[in-house]
């Protein structure tokens, strides 16, 4: 007799109906797991052909840009050198070349534009600029920036920070208050490099914690990007109740050597965090202000152990040599070995007006101590 | 005497369906919030910030950790390769745990080095250090070693870069482990991305780098091994990390951060003791040792996983080397389950006593046992004649589209975010895997975890054993 499908159907079917509840169960993830590993396996598939058909694409299209870039913009000697590069009108009609009807098209090209304008410099980069225009590539982002994913609204801020593109307060604002952290952190660096009027505005509202992972490309934006008025970061080191705007100030006042700000510093030292007056001690370190050592000095013995570090060596980086018979008390007398080590950097840091202390130390101590002089003296040790 | 055999039969019966069930739930939610974990990486990371923090005064430092014995063969090259990672602000502590061959002479030699006056504080408590050595070539300024007598463990030897390194964080590797050039920038970022919590620990994927091209301990090629038995690790990697991994990273609950490459909080390990070195597991128990001391203090942790695979490690390529392997590997997680008993199902433990531990007490030091008990009740019934067969090839068939169908998975998640590979051929290599890992590769792991068990209970010495490395294929060289 010949069994047919609708037999085997048939069949099973009545296998599953007389079954116990653990074959019913067993006898749908068999379907479930047989049918999501075909469909693991096209997926997989359709991805790789995907890629190989973009890659294959890009190895096409890269080099058909990049001369595009390179002969009709970066290099080419007809384009007017007594107009304004944002104001020139470009030759468009080699680009028709290119077919900039298709997304993919238009997203390769502005990659390529962002990647030139960050390795050239001067008119040509504000050609690159005028090109993205002329083209109407902005509009792409511009559409991103209104998605309703938040990963979408963050490409486009990063090209349009990429390209110096402006976007007004009111776009930008509410995002750089968005309860997305991502998409916040990305608005927030946008701000700061494109808005024309107070682009550190954002610090007088900030409620969460600046993370560090977002202050590091805060802290590159603002120290590299050369058109924004340096305001003095005092403003919120006073006033400011967010402590990580607090101590990101303090970063950049080191960095923009504003002495005007120390004062905000020094105020800090009273502050009840310590963690903030910890950094507030390594600012003042790092700006080697010298008045500050007798308070620091007499701070010390109230202070939690990394503070006292921290003080320890901020005396090591002023080096006034005024202290050298605390920082040797220190040395000769903790009990703590990481500020016995501090102390005896510092000793060795003041080493010009230190030297008969050092020389002493070398022939008095012994042991431990005698080994972390030497290991604080030893050019080779780092750290 | 026969209704007390149908009730107890029955207990089994029920106790296994539940077991059964619940493992394949746990797997089937690991394998949803896996894909939502990595698709949550892949768009919170872009690359112009990793380059941001390349350049930046405000990242923090951190201390590489690598711990050898004996790898004359490929220290320098190791070292070198280390040497090139991409971070502004790192040191090298590498640890020579007293090894018998020329490791020491051919670093001394190649780096310039000299014995130097060290203050070494030992926080924790290691066998005696003989001496630091510096190289007095400015190019290699962040490297350091250190010789110490041999404590026949790695925990040992890690116990003694923790104090003598120099930053916050350390990064914890094999000496033999070839790291991608991003590694420190990828793992630091989980750190400065929290505001909420205290990262104390950050791994990343492991890869088997047995078939994968290298160029003076760059990775130029990477490919899945050409032999069956590191062919199979490299599919349980990807399942372990890409989809167990990432999904328990996603609950805050990751149970082990891999010996093979972890970044620590320096200051939670020296308080929580560092690493154990009479443990057979010392990368887990370490884990619980700081997640405990964590929920001591009450303070709120995490320990992440990130997808990107960082690392590759040469795999064993014989069943002895993989055996050894796998055997104290088991017998490290049954001493950690009886070491930290207390912290079965205590809700003092938060996340880590009533997930954490629960789940690796039944589901990864039970089910080898759980096996074996299966694999006897079901021999005695087929002896006694009394298996329902098209129910129990059924039941077989299910066990075994359900893995296949979990393990496929893993692979297309790591597919579909990363590319790793560049044929079709060599994907479907890795394909195949799944379909035959149930009859020939999980056996052998069911076999060791028993053994381990077993020297675990009758507490037989055992050592370390040497993985007798083959070395990395070079990349070949165009002329």
């Amino acid at each position: 007799m010949e069994t047919t499908l609708s037999d085997i159907l048939q069949e099973i079917r009545s296998i599953y109906y007389y079954a116990p509840l653990a074959i019913k169960i067993a006898i749908i993830f068999i379907f479930i797991a047989v049918t999501a590993t075909v469909l693991a396996y096209l997926v997989m598939l359709r991805s790789r052909y995907r890629n190989f058909r973009q890659n294959r694409l890009l190895r096409k299209m890269l080099p058909i840009m990049d001369d595009l870039l390179i002969n009709e913009i970066i290099t080419n000697p007809n384009i007017p050198q007594d107009v304004v590069p944002s104001k020139v009108a470009l030759n468009l009609e080699p680009f028709d070349a290119l077919p900039l009807h298709r997304r993919w098209a238009r997203e390769m090209l502005t990659a390529r534009i962002i990647h030139y304008r960050n390795n050239v410099s001067g008119s040509a980069g504000d050609l690159l600029r005028n090109l993205y225009l002329q083209l109407d590539l902005d509009k792409d982002a511009m559409r991103k920036l209104k998605s309703r994913h938040w990963n979408r609204k963050v490409e486009a801020l990063t090209e349009f920070t990429l390209m110096d593109m402006p976007i007004s307060d009111v776009t930008i604002l509410p995002l750089a208050n968005s309860r997305n952290r991502e998409l916040r952190a990305a608005a927030r660096q946008a701000y700061i490099k494109l808005s024309k009027n107070e682009p550190f505005k954002f610090f007088d509202s900030v409620t969460d914690p600046l993370l560090p992972w977002d202050q590091v490309e805060l802290f590159r934006i603002i120290t590299t990007t050369t058109d924004i008025a340096i305001p003095n970061f005092a403003r919120w080191i006073t006033y400011s109740s967010n402590k990580s705007v607090v101590s990101f100030c303090m970063k950049l006042v080191v960095h923009f050597n504003q002495l005007a700000a120390v004062p905000a510093i020094i105020r800090l030292l009273e502050n009840r965090d310590h963690v903030l007056r910890a950094d507030a001690i390594e600012a003042l370190g790092r700006l080697k202000i010298a008045e500050v050592e007798d308070k620091l000095v007499h701070l010390y013995t109230s202070q939690p152990l990394f503070c006292q570090i921290a003080i320890l060596k901020a005396l090591g980086r002023i080096r006034s040599g005024r202290h050298i018979d605390f920082l040797r008390n220190e040395f000769l007398h903790s009990t703590d070995f990481d500020l016995r080590k501090a102390a005896a950097r510092a000793i060795v840091k003041n080493e010009v007006m230190a030297r008969g202390v050092i020389d002493e130390l070398l022939s008095t101590t012994t042991g431990e101590n005698l080994l972390i002089l030497k290991h604080c003296m030893n050019p080779l040790i780092k750290y | 005497m026969s209704s007390v055999q149908e009730i107890l039969g029955a207990f089994y019966d029920s106790s296994i369906f539940v077991y059964g069930l619940t493992l394949i739930i746990v797997y089937g939610v690991l394998a949803f919030l896996s894909i939502i974990a990595i698709r949550r990486y892949l768009n919170a990371t872009q690359q112009s910030q990793l380059e941001s923090l390349v350049t930046s005064p405000l990242a923090p430092g951190i201390s590489i950790l690598a711990p050898a014995y004996n790898e004359g063969l490929t220290i320098i090259a190791n070292v070198r390769s280390l040497l090139t990672l991409n971070y502004p602000k790192f040191e090298i502590v590498l640890i020579n745990d007293g090894s018998t061959d020329d490791s020491l002479e051919q670093l001394i030699q190649e780096f310039d080095m000299v014995a130097v006056d060290f203050a070494y504080n030992e926080k924790i408590r290691t066998k005696p250090v003989r001496n630091i050595y510096k190289s007095r070539n400015l190019a290699y300024s962040n490297l350091l070693v250190i010789d110490k007598a041999n404590g026949k463990s790695k925990a040992d030897a890690v116990n003694a870069g923790i104090n003598a390194a120099a930053f916050d964080y350390f990064v914890c590797t094999d000496v033999d482990c070839v790291l991608h050039k991003d590694t420190l920038l990828e793992l630091i970022k989980p750190v400065m991305q929290d505001g909420d919590r205290r990262v104390i620990a950050i791994g990343a994927t492991l890869r088997i780098a047995n078939s994968s091209e290298f160029d003076e301990g760059v990775m130029t090629r990477m490919r899945p091994p050409k032999a069956m038995l590191p062919r199979f690790q490299e599919v349980e990697y990807i399942r372990s990390f890409v989809l167990g991994k990432m999904g328990w990273s996603a609950m805050n609950c990751v149970p082990n951060v891999s010996g093979g490459l972890g970044l620590f909080d320096r200051e939670i390990v020296i308080k929580s003791g560092g690493y154990d070195h009479k443990s057979f597991g010392e990368d887990m128990e370490l884990l619980t040792r700081m997640c405990r001391y964590c929920e001591d203090n009450k303070i709120r942790y995490a320990v992440r996983y990130i997808p990107k695979t960082l690392c590759w490690t040469e795999g064993p390529a014989s069943l002895q080397v993989f055996g050894r392997q796998r055997t104290r590997w088991a017998r490290g997680l049954a001493q950690l389950m009886f070491a930290h008993r207390g912290v079965f199902l205590n809700p003092r433990y938060g996340r880590l006593g009533l997930v954490v531990f629960p789940y690796n007490f039944f589901f990864e030091l039970l089910a080898p046992l759980v096996e074996a008990s299966g694999v006897i009740v079901y021999l005695w019934l087929a002896f006694t004649g009394n298996v329902n067969w098209p129910y129990a090839i059924l039941l077989l068939i299910f066990v075994y589209t359900y893995a296949i169908m979990i393990t496929t998975f893993s692979i297309l998640w790591d597919q579909l975010s990363f590319h790793y590979y560049k044929t079709v051929k060599e994907v479907l290599s890795l394909c195949i895997m799944p379909f035959l890992e149930f009859l020939l590769y999980h056996p052998l792991i069911t076999f060791y975890s028993l053994k381990g068990y077993f020297f675990f209970l009758t507490n037989r010495r055992s050592s370390w054993g040497n993985m007798q490395r083959q070395g990395f294929k070079k990349a070949k060289t165009t002329t």
